[in-house]
């Protein structure tokens, strides 16, 4: 709700202070409420990996089973296989792109937001705000048909430029409390040494503002990396080859093409989900810390 | 970019000094002017250009009766077809289902996955051992892609997928079911999948949100006699309800959008007969039946519902908290 | 191969596309030359490097080779063309891909055309290169099969395939359930279900997920109940007042109470994976599935060998008794390739190449759909094509795929109807009406 609850303060609050054990006849059971719970969040997804070693025939004959035998044909099918290589690196340009455009682009209007004071100041972080109501599902439709008069259509650039223009409110509201939380006297301080303004922004706000950045990145990178409606209607529809299309498209057209190899489809799965798994795992505390803090501004 | 000690190309440090920096650039009005434009200009463009323009846009092609291909001469007066897409909508016994799908969607999210998600982070706000590895593994769900996850459920759910084998294998049989294939449960099994795809991320919030609960306060109602629970019903959980709230939002927000899950995961025929959302209908309307102009009319009925929402909540709930959500949030 | 095909088809071609065949001998020899021989190789000696773009609908089964090897061919026999050929899902193919190029003009060379609304909508809106004085022996070679992939007398496409719609069975299964002949009349079928249901196996398959399975059913109920001249007019003025159309869906709402169909029909997919009403067919769970042509390739893709099983047979749908319907009209369609208004003149090389009667034998031998070239039907070797190529022969009156022949918009409202009463959900009558509102739309 203030700027106290801003990412980092989240973070550093994590661990908890020692608490005071009392005797607990419900622990064992809390454990196994946690075991559970942990269960049901990633059998599916262990489910799918195991299913990566199994020949169809195994999986169609005992759905539920160990393999038997294992298998590695799947994984080397898939990993050979140029349309995986292209769908990831496709995927990799455009969350690349998006997360450039949208920190560089949302800094900027950050910055000017959160330490000029020009008229027209709280219109337009009003504006942004209300952008929250925009969500993409709901220009999705009308979105596709203007790029195609701007000639985006099925190009990179057609998920890529909507894409940052989605997730610039958030990122916005998220880092505009963030710079301003750098106090003014930092700055004074600055002038009095001879900085200008810009200079300023580039040698002092920028490192003091690296955590919110990288929680407003990461953002932007999961919104586009899990995309999937915007590719469907800009990328798929298009004359892109399907080995360039991004990750979830492509991995919707793979288990269309080869449904009958359900062993392959679990492998391209498993493969798709790993990056994904690695990188925002890594990254849990700023998500969750980050999207409560752009509901709190 | 100069060091920072080096003065500034073409201003001098001397009047700064003495006043406070906003007034500084007394000689640069204009220059300030510049900056500003400058610096929003990227982020501005592309708003309105790619966010607010194509909403407008909606709103015009809903006038209109187009077909797939279409070009800009052809919103004249003889394709004007005034309020006829809505009126066709809301007479369109599908689009009546997919509003009532979604609203389904939206309070099955808010009555089970925010008390299930709210009892779980109570259970486990506590020193647990691998209480790090459990919230990664809880957050599992959550990262991966909604089509990751539908696909991953798909296969799953299939008559002679894991999930009947599972059911067979634990003497459960009679609850095998054609789970994303009989129109009387697939919105059901739709809403299992989201609560499976979505609770973890609820319960990592009202987590985090129960750290800002001073442990003091529980500590000291349980000395005054209150029970675990009377300590969590009157003391925790109200000073919980900001999380709620915020949990709440991003939850209806994303249950308006849901498409991804849908879109993967049913055949069209039982989409159509059951498990159609207002997101799935636009697209499949507006987008693969070639009627652009319904299906934007059905884009504008789904703004002005999320937009009704949300005003509506900023006002009831989070009043001035609420600086907006997150668009791409959860379920 | 493809799913659905289209094909607009009049009464009197069907049995004339095989008998004007006989031009099939001087059109072949002549595209063979016009394509990939010396021709197209001299003038392009001094042109620049030509890259062709060209999107067809072959994902699975054969099909994806042999249009490779097509243009590995062609690159090879004419220096400086580069092809870079990709098959899409057929839906998409047609209902987003193409249109979606096409609009934004940013589109492929050489594409799948299909006839009725489509290529009249893409011809009115100057997209697609007219082909009469590029590629005329090529064009004369299909004989009438062309008609339909023209409009007002000039051709914008040809078909490289054409087959009719019936029924794929498993004669072991019929043997089992001691069914001597196939049905002829919407009688037998009903007492063929019944026998096979005696033996426990699922009498019918189909893949009503997908929709437009579902919608088949009405269509080929609606051919055999409204006469060929209902059917004409309601093509030409989208008039559905006749009391056959109720007939079709009060018929089919009786057959589908019989529960003629496999469990969890709905969900079913048409050809993806074993538990698609191809797979079904495939691995001899079920008997029947009614599908185009195509099915015996798809069938053929989903067997564990990968080979089309032997028990596969064929036979058209049967005749409805009492009704006004020709009993035998079939309903059908074809693929065909047409090119970009602006497309470089190679690509009506690639066409007539495509078209030549060595590529349509590999067509034919691939056996994933009867080609329109005739002389190149005498390759055919699956005894099932053959079975269909015959049917059509005998075809009185060839009716084009419903939602085709009326176009995106009430072809769309039509199959929704459809969906809605195969699921139990809806009514004859709303068919029609969803029909109707839909025209009027227009």
């Amino acid at each position: 709700m203030t700027v106290s609850t801003t990412p980092a303060a989240d973070v550093r609050r994590e661990t908890p202070p020692p608490e005071k054990r009392r005797l607990n006849l419900g622990r064992p059971f809390i454990y196994l409420i946690a075991l559970g719970v942990a269960a049901l969040a990633i059998g599916p997804v262990v489910y799918v990996f195991i299913g990566g070693f199994r020949t169809t025939a195994d999986l169609n004959a005992n759905p539920a089973g160990l393999p038997d035998p294992w298998v590695l044909d799947n994984w080397i099918a898939v990993l050979t296989a140029q349309r995986f290589w292209g769908n990831v690196l496709a995927s990799i340009f455009l969350a690349v792109c998006t997360t450039a455009g949208v920190v560089v682009a949302g800094l900027m209007a950050a910055y000017v937001i959160a330490r000029y004071t020009f008229r027209g100041r709280q219109g337009l972080y009003t504006l942004f705000a209300a952008g929250l109501m925009f969500p993409l599902t709901v220009a999705a439709l009308p979105l596709t048909l203007m790029l195609r008069t701007l000639g985006l259509h099925g190009t990179y650039w057609g998920v890529i430029i909507p894409g940052i223009a989605f997730a610039l409110p958030t990122t916005i509201i998220i880092l505009t409390p963030f710079l301003r939380a750098i106090p003014e006297e930092m700055e004074e301080a600055a002038v009095i040494d001879g900085a200008s303004r810009m200079q300023f922004f580039w040698r002092i706000l920028l490192p003091l503002s690296k955590p919110g950045l990288i929680t407003v990145g990461i953002l932007a990178f999961v919104a586009s990396w899990n995309g999937y409606l915007l590719p469907l209607l800009v990328i798929s529809t298009g004359t892109l080859p399907q080995e360039w299309w991004p990750l979830p498209l492509g991995l919707t057209q793979f288990s269309t093409q080869y449904s009958q190899n359900t062993g392959a489809v679990l492998a391209y799965t498993s493969l798709a989900m790993i990056p994904a798994l690695v990188f925002f795992l890594a990254a849990e505390k700023r998500i969750v810390s980050g999207l409560s803090g752009a509901v709190k501004g | 970019m100069a060091s920072l000690t080096a003065p500034g190309p073409a201003e001098t440090a001397g009047p700064g000094v003495l006043r406070p920096p906003r007034v500084r650039h007394r000689n640069g009005r204009t220059r300030t002017w510049v900056e500003v434009v400058v610096f929003v200009a990227p982020a501005l463009i592309l708003f309105i250009g790619f966010v607010i323009v194509p909403v407008v846009l909606a709103a015009v092609y809903s006038f209109f009766n187009l077909p797939a291909a279409f070009s800009w001469d052809m919103l004249n007066a003889e394709r004007f077809v005034g309020l006829d897409n809505y009126t066709r909508a809301f007479s369109t016994p599908e689009f009546r289902r997919a509003i009532t799908n979604t609203f389904f969607i939206l309070f099955a999210s808010l009555l089970v996955q925010g008390p299930l998600a709210i009892a779980i982070a109570l259970l486990l706000n506590r020193r647990l051992r691998g209480r790090g590895v459990l919230r990664l593994l809880i957050f599992v769900p959550y990262v991966l892609a909604e089509v990751i996850a539908g696909l991953t459920w798909k296969l799953l759910l299939q008559p002679n997928g894991g999930v009947n084998a599972l059911l067979e294998g634990l003497g459960l049989g009679f609850l095998q079911r054609n789970w994303l294939a009989d129109p009387d449960i697939a919105l059901y099994t739709i809403f299992l999948i989201l609560t499976w795809k979505y609770v973890g991320f609820a319960i990592l919030l009202m987590l985090a949100g129960l750290q800002g609960v001073p442990k003091e306060l529980g500590e000291a109602a349980e000395i005054d006699g209150a029970s675990w629970w009377q300590t969590q019903r009157y003391v925790t959980l109200p000073l919980l309800a900001p999380t709620i709230r915020i949990w709440a939002f991003l939850s209806i927000i994303g249950s308006l959008q849901v498409f991804d899950m849908v879109w993967v995961t049913v055949a069209p025929t039982v989409r159509q007969m059951s498990t159609e959302t207002m997101a799935t209908y636009m697209v499949q309307q507006g987008q693969f039946a070639g009627q652009p102009g319904y299906g934007s009319a059905i884009a504008v009925i789904l703004f002005l519902i999320s937009l009704v929402i949300a005003l509506g909540y900023q006002r009831l709930a989070l009043r001035r908290d609420l600086a907006g959500a997150v668009t791409r949030g959860v379920r | 191969m493809s799913r659905r095909s289209i094909q607009r088809t009049v009464a009197r071609i069907a049995a004339a596309g095989v008998v004007l065949g006989a031009l099939a001998a001087c059109g072949g020899d002549s595209s063979d030359t016009a394509a990939p021989g010396t021709g197209g190789g001299d003038e392009s000696g001094t042109a620049e490097d030509v890259t062709l773009t060209w999107w067809h609908n072959a994902t699975s089964g054969p099909m994806p080779e042999v249009w490779a090897q097509v243009a590995a061919d062609f690159e090879a026999n004419n220096p400086g063309v580069t092809v870079v050929q990709t098959g899409y899902q057929n839906e998409e193919l047609q209902r987003t891909l193409i249109p979606n190029a096409l609009a934004s003009g940013d589109s492929p060379d050489l594409f799948q055309v299909w006839p009725g609304g489509e290529i009249r909508d893409q011809v009115a809106n100057d997209y697609l290169m007219q082909l009469d004085d590029m590629i005329p022996d090529t064009i004369a070679s299909v004989g009438a099969t062309v008609n339909p992939w023209q409009v007002d007398g000039a051709t914008y496409g040809i078909p490289f395939t054409f087959g009719i719609e019936g029924f794929w069975y498993n004669t072991d299964l019929f043997a089992e359930a001691g069914i001597e002949s196939p049905p002829t009349t919407l009688t037998e079928l009903n007492e063929a279900v019944d026998k096979l249901k005696a033996i426990d196996a699922t009498p019918i398959a189909v893949g009503a997920g997908d929709k437009w399975p579902a919608a088949h059913w009405w269509y080929q109920f609606a051919l055999h109940s409204c006469s060929p001249d209902t059917l004409t007019t309601a093509a030409a003025e989208f008039d559905f007042t006749d009391p056959c159309w109720i007939e079709a869906g009060t018929e089919l709402e009786e057959f589908i109470a019989s529960e003629p169909f496999q469990e969890g029909f709905l969900g079913t997919p048409a050809q993806t994976g074993a538990g698609s009403s191809a797979g079904l067919i495939a691995n001899g769970q079920a008997a029947m599935e009614l599908m185009g042509h195509w099915n015996a390739g798809v069938i053929g893709g989903l067997t564990p060998d990968e080979q089309v099983p032997p028990f596969l047979g064929w036979f058209p749908f049967p005749a409805i008794e009492g009704s006004a319907g020709d009993p035998n009209a079939a309903l059908g369609g074809g693929d065909g390739f047409g090119c970009a208004k602006d497309a470089p003149t190679e690509c009506a090389d690639l066409l007539a190449y495509i078209m030549s009667e060595e590529v349509q034998s590999q067509f034919a031998a691939s056996g994933s759909g009867i080609p329109t070239v005739t002389a190149a039907q005498s390759s055919l070797e699956d005894p099932n094509l053959k079975a269909v190529a015959d049917g059509l022969s005998q075809a009185s009156f060839v009716q084009l795929w419903l939602d085709t022949e009326y176009g995106t918009t009430v072809g769309n409202a039509m199959n929704e109807g459809i969906v809605n009463l195969v699921a139990g959900n809806g009514t004859p009558e709303d068919i029609i009406t969803r029909m109707q509102d839909a025209a009027a739309t227009l």
